[in-house]
């Protein structure tokens, strides 16, 4: 009988991995990241499933699930292009790794087919579980919410396959390709600013949601015949729909995430914790801001008002819930590492 | 003896911290005087960075106190933090800022109203400034090293803290870097608090050396015994610390 050291994996999962290093490494760290946090996955977890409860529970979203299920073209429209935008991102993330992982030098490949496929299928299970709770809880009739899984389980094959193709076979571009940098002030020597770490959030938002990975989005517009039919500008709206929304989330998820680094980095100075939250977040925000005018302008072209109406309530409670969770980053990060005198005791 | 008090730029007494449940520093005492180079040695994982960390406010020690300049680091931690400079580890810069906006950033965040004349003549003494405008993901470790050592010197802080500050610069700039802290220390304007394993910066610059062992300062060595150490034939210095460490 084998028996697994403690620590370690079990042996026979050790034995399978032995010769695919790069899966088992990042199988570890998922697995030492859970066992560090045990509680607070848990808690994110049950979080997670009362948020999504409570989302089911709202009036629209029976009418809405019932029309996604209804229309299946859409359904895997929007799938396809998530899943093959997060296909593209890990592909270069993987290609990253393979120059600097600290495993670079090993003479073995780096599973990359293995590790896109297992990112897919973690970012599908959440979706899964969200059909499978709006199942349980009536918010979808049985065969809708069947269509529903089918439908995105197909997109999420779909966009990963063309996804993995379209992000390129050579190096990928350093970070800081992605970010700009204004022209140096004349004076600047004499005039410290704050400002320049508003740069820092947007620049990361930048490398979240690379250039790259709008191809896909593009592939998916060119595939019908655009605005002509109406499944063409159905198509077109998803894709449109596809691109906002990722920018916008990863230019929240950018800003939440360096939040940590930026705070860690200014801890030994005297900055005070709300002058550092207001320059961090300032640029951010302001961009998001514009992304969603933007929208806001095309949905005015509509002629429409309760699209309009619908357009800018979502759009304002969107950019209050966002500047709120990376306020609440930024502040969670100054307490952590004692920055404007906000330590942890 | 008041001008004694005053002097001290920073106390640390009974400090305890650690991260979790594994505790790392279980009650260092040090006091550094203006004027005072001191080298904080020890092996690895002995606690340095762990110290450093506590002195600059990034980590909040579990039992004990440290005073800078007379300020106490967790009452009054805004005027304590107004006399410090800590040159954070390389790969903690802002990859995604260029060298100039770091400046920019790091001086207006310690609330000055200019940058440093003398930091911007170090820039240059580096051969730093042609990289001023370059991202710091793009930056070798030297180079991102002096760019630490410049914000660190910003705003002429009473009490320099260095982690391993000579690693992966080029012999030339070291001896810049090397000679620039001494001049300062010289000049009654800064302590320096560096911890490294660099047993020539010990030997020939600094003022004093401490061994962090255990999570206890267990041997320190004044300017005598390191002169001393310094004219001994053979390992001086190398040979005293394996002694520490065997005694301990």
């Amino acid at each position: 009988m084998e028996v697994s050291q403690p620590g370690s994996l079990p042996a026979n999962m050790a034995r399978r991995l032995a010769r695919r290093p790069h899966l088992a490494a990042q199988l570890l760290r998922w697995r030492n990241a859970y066992r560090l946090g045990r509680l607070r996955w848990i808690v994110a977890a049950a979080l997670s499933v009362t948020g999504a409860l409570a989302l089911l529970a709202t009036p629209p979203a029976a009418p809405v699930l019932e029309w996604l299920a209804a229309s299946p073209l859409v359904t895997l429209a929007i799938s396809a292009c998530f899943f093959g935008m997060s296909a593209v991102q890990r592909q270069e993330r993987i290609r990253s790794d393979a120059a600097t992982s600290w495993l670079a030098a090993l003479p073995v490949p780096g599973s990359s087919i293995l590790r896109l496929v297992l990112g897919a299928v973690l970012r599908l299970l959440p979706v899964t579980i969200f059909v499978g709770l709006a199942w349980v809880i009536g918010a979808a009739a049985p065969p809708a919410a069947l269509r529903l899984e089918l439908v995105t389980a197909a997109g999420a094959v779909l966009g990963t396959a063309v996804g993995i193709p379209l992000s390129g076979g050579g190096a990928r571009a350093a970070g800081w390709h992605y970010a700009t940098v204004r022209r140096a002030r004349p004076r600047w020597a004499t005039a410290p600013s704050l400002a320049p770490l508003s740069y820092w959030p947007v620049a990361q938002g930048r490398i979240f949601s690379r250039p790259s990975a709008s191809r896909v989005v593009l592939l998916a517009m060119l595939a019908v015949p655009a605005g002509r039919t109406d499944p063409g500008q159905v198509a077109l709206a998803v894709a449109a729909g596809c691109i906002t929304v990722f920018t916008l989330v990863a230019l929240s998820t950018a800003a939440a995430r360096a939040a940590g680094d930026a705070a860690r980095w200014l801890a030994p100075t005297t900055i005070r914790m709300r002058a550092f939250i207001g320059a961090y977040l300032w640029r951010a925000a302001v961009k998001q801001a514009a992304v969603l005018a933007v929208v806001l302008l095309l949905a005015c072209a509509v002629d429409d008002p309760r699209a309009l109406r619908v357009g800018s309530a979502i759009a304002a409670a969107y950019l209050a819930i966002s500047c709120a969770l990376v306020a609440t980053a930024c502040a969670r990060a100054c307490r952590r590492v004692g920055l404007g005198a906000a330590g942890r005791s | 003896m008041a001008q004694a008090m005053t002097s001290v730029v920073l106390q640390v007494h009974g400090l305890h911290a650690g991260y979790d449940k594994r505790v790392v520093l279980s009650g260092v005492d040090l006091d550094i005087a203006r004027g005072e180079w001191l080298a904080l040695l020890g092996p690895n994982a002995s606690g340095k960075t762990t110290l450093l960390h506590c002195v600059a406010g990034m980590l909040v020690p579990s039992a004990g106190s440290i005073c800078i300049c007379g300020h106490s680091l967790r009452r009054e931690a805004m005027s304590a933090k107004r006399h410090l400079g800590f040159g954070c580890a390389p790969e903690r810069l802002p990859s995604l800022l260029t060298g100039r906006q770091c400046l920019e950033v790091y001086a207006a965040a310690k609330g000055l109203a200019a940058i440093d004349a003398g930091v911007l003549a170090l820039a240059e003494e580096f051969a730093f400034t042609d990289m001023l405008d370059g991202f710091v993901d793009a930056y070798s470790l030297g180079t991102k090293q002096k760019l630490a050592v410049l914000l660190a010197l910003l705003g002429e802080p009473a009490l320099v803290v260095l982690d391993e500050a000579f690693n992966g610069l080029d012999p030339a700039s070291a001896l810049v870097l090397k000679k620039h802290l001494r001049a300062r220390a010289d000049a009654g304007r800064c302590a320096v608090l560096l911890a490294t394993h660099a047993l020539d910066v010990v030997e020939r610059y600094s003022s004093r050396a401490a061994l962090l062992l255990g999570g206890r300062i267990a041997r320190q060595w004044s300017a005598d015994e390191l002169a001393a150490l310094r004219a001994m034939p053979g390992e001086g210095l190398e040979a005293a610390l394996a002694a520490a460490a065997a005694g301990s």
